[in-house]
């Protein structure tokens, strides 16, 4: 990733998270749309950094872990802009851009990646990337509603109305909404995860071989099927969901930090 | 003509004051006639509720005005003046300006946010208008006093919040719920604060309403006070794993609904929450029913603790309200600034145009040779000279307006350059 083309964007997610922590203590209307300002600054410097990286590839940025977070990110930030704006439920993004943040400074401080191996080239791989990144945002709404929902419970049960409590929407708003995201990513998960597999066995014969994070993404990806069966079968909802959404997301993030840090196939 | 409101309300009235001295109706049309016939108060508007009786009003001598007007309202009530009189505030110009902003978006109100009041300043404004004793000044000072507290509601929290038991339990349904329309109700045991926490959902939708009670026929006339429907005492084990929100307040000494009980009943219900509302003491549901998942219960200990934190936070939000009247006030003023100066600097620069055009042309006309250039020139320097002229007296003008003193630097203007009487 381009460093000068990135910061800006990364600027711009760090400046919108901080405004949106405020709004969530002080409520003031321009805190508010300061903050969505800066999202759309930010948003609109990484859309630039993305399209510059993608014309230096000659491809989709999608090739590199790197790149595919810098994408994942841009599609998190999207989603985010969207959702607030048909939802109404402005809180959302104080707890998504933090997320946003830690990835993005991920990204300012990756060095440029090494051209990649031939063998990492092409469509497959590209729609591998993108579907995994594309389940990967939606958990992070999954993550989000989860952390609000708990957030919420524990100020109804302790009956003492605090600063959250008259912020965050009802509870079956974000129990619909840690719900709605896991139905919404677990089938990109899944794909992207075949896909994966599929490719690791034309490229190097075995679908099988140990790679830290493709280890890693199926912890995740059984969490996920978990939670989805026990919410299909047993009707579980609210508190327990959440747990579930929440170490799901945990999985995810080491599998992407497996990807970065450890040796393997995915790294960058 | 100076702006000036003067009453006194329950921040330094007794009650027993108050309600003296508040004017129904038919009588307050009859003190605004003879209030404005007396010439003292051209325009006037009273404002006469339970919690303040104030005159709002337009006056060359607004003390004088003042003491007119509630002598007026005492004689009608057949009370002494001099003891009203030592409790009366008055505001003047700015400060009334404040106050009418402040009283309209209910920032001066025994209960912060109330919504009442804005109504019955309308209603005074009306009333005021029907008399024909509003002139242009109290017409833009009681419109945008109305678009003040339009403001403060919309763009604050002031009135949001819950401040009575039966509207917090509606609203802590709603923060568990994702809205309330189509959830079902069960009153267990009847009481009049079960029964308009019952009334509040109904009005944002909750359906349908199932009433119970150890005596069937108490349950058969709640139910059709409800339009619900009554279900048998020993059916309210079944009815608990169906419905969303129960109200329960019984005269039982021992809790009705048990802790097994609620644990049963949460298990035909896929994780759907349940919410209990126990008005009654002693407490209808074991507190133990907390520690299940999915289960809210607010006892009525628990409903005062929401709305005292409501109150708190009704306190924060009149904090930004007043920032917010701040600046309308300032807003306003400046407004009225301009409007009270500019036609004297309209005629003051038209004074000097018009004797720079006369000598303009009189010097001309001694120059029939002159070059357009030359003509240009002279019409230039004419046109600088004025306008460094008027620019101390301009500034003074605006200066002294601001201030809120312009009265007197307006009249010297209009005698020194012999602009004609102020109208």
């Amino acid at each position: 990733m381009h460093p000068s083309l990135i910061n800006p964007a990364v600027v711009g997610y760090i400046c919108a998270m901080g405004l949106a922590l405020a709004y969530l203590v002080q409520r003031h209307e321009l805190v508010h749309r300061l903050s969505v300002l800066a999202t759309l600054a930010g948003w609109a410097a990484h859309t630039v950094a993305l399209i510059v990286r993608a014309v230096e590839l000659g491809a989709p940025p999608l090739a590199s872990l790197t790149d595919a977070i810098s994408v994942g990110v841009w599609v998190i930030v999207l989603v985010e802009l969207l959702v607030e704006q048909r939802s109404g439920v402005r809180v959302l993004r104080a707890f998504v851009l933090p997320v946003v943040v830690v990835l993005a400074l991920k990204l300012t401080a990756a060095g440029r990646p090494a051209s990649l191996a031939p063998v990492l080239a092409g469509a497959w791989i590209w729609i591998h990337i993108a579907l995994a990144m594309v389940g990967f945002a939606a958990f992070v709404f999954n993550f989000a509603g989860a952390i609000m929902y708990l957030l919420q419970e524990r100020q109804l049960k302790s009956k003492r109305p605090g600063a959250f409590w008259y912020r965050l929407p009802p509870l079956e708003t974000l129990d619909r909404l840690t719900f709605r995201t896991l139905a919404l990513g677990f089938p990109f998960l899944t794909v992207g995860l075949l896909l994966g597999a599929i490719w690791a066995r034309t490229a190097w014969g075995s679908a099988l071989t140990f790679d830290p994070l493709a280890f890693l993404s199926l912890v995740a990806w059984l969490i996920y099927a978990g939670t989805l069966a026990g919410r299909a079968a047993a009707g579980w909802h609210g508190r327990r969901a959440a747990y579930f959404a929440i170490v799901g997301f945990v999985a995810l993030v080491l599998t992407l930090g497996a990807g970065l840090f450890l040796p393997g196939r995915h790294g960058s | 003509m100076g702006l000036f409101v003067a009453g006194l309300s329950h921040k330094n009235a007794p009650v027993a004051l108050r309600e003296q001295i508040a004017v129904e109706e038919d009588k307050l049309r009859e003190l605004l006639r003879d209030l404005q016939g007396d010439a003292v108060l051209p325009e006037v508007v009273v404002l006469s509720t339970c919690n303040r009786v104030e005159v709002y009003g337009v006056a060359d001598a607004p003390g004088e005005a003042r003491t007119a007007a509630f002598r007026q309202l005492c004689r009608h009530r057949g009370l002494d003046l001099a003891a009203v009189e030592p409790l009366l505030y008055t505001h003047l110009d700015g400060d009334a300006v404040r106050h009418a902003f402040r009283v309209a978006a209910s920032l001066d109100s025994m209960m912060i946010g109330e919504p009442q009041i804005l109504g019955q300043v309308k209603d005074a404004f009306a009333l005021a208008q029907a008399c024909e004793t509003v002139g242009p000044q109290l017409h833009t000072l009681f419109s945008q006093a109305f678009s003040v507290a339009k403001r403060v509601r919309s763009e604050t929290e002031i009135a949001r919040h819950a401040v009575s038991v039966s509207f917090a339990a509606v609203e802590m349904a709603k923060k568990i719920f994702a809205g309330l329309a189509g959830r079902a109700v069960l009153l267990v045991g009847a009481g009049k604060m079960s029964e308009l926490a019952a009334k509040h959902l109904v009005e944002h939708g909750a359906f349908p309403i199932y009433v119970t009670n150890r005596t069937w026929a108490r349950a058969q006339d709640l139910a059709r006070a409800l339009s619900g429907t009554a279900v048998p005492w020993d059916e309210l084990p079944t009815a608990l794993a169906s419905v969303d929100i129960v109200i329960t307040s019984t005269g039982a000494s021992q809790p009705v609904v048990t802790c097994a009980g609620v644990a049963r009943a949460m298990h035909g219900r896929r994780g759907r929450p349940l919410f209990f509302i126990d008005i009654a003491v002693p407490r209808d549901v074991e507190p133990g029913v907390d520690g299940l998942d999915g289960v809210y219960r607010y006892d009525i200990d628990d409903l005062k603790q929401v709305v005292e934190a409501n109150l708190r936070e009704r306190a924060r939000e009149a904090q930004r309200a007043e920032t917010l009247v701040e600046r309308e006030v300032a807003k306003y003023l400046a407004r009225q600034t301009d409007v009270e100066i500019i036609p004297t600097i309209v005629s003051l620069r038209a004074r000097l145009e018009e004797i720079r055009r006369g000598e303009v042309q009189r010097a001309l006309a001694r120059l029939p040779d002159a070059t357009p250039e030359t003509r240009a020139a002279i019409d230039a320097l004419s046109t600088a000279m004025i306008n460094k002229i008027l620019h101390a007296p301009v500034t003074k003008l605006r200066e002294s307006s601001r201030a809120g003193a312009s009265r007197s630097w307006l009249e010297l203007v209009h005698e020194l350059f012999g602009l004609g009487r102020r109208s």
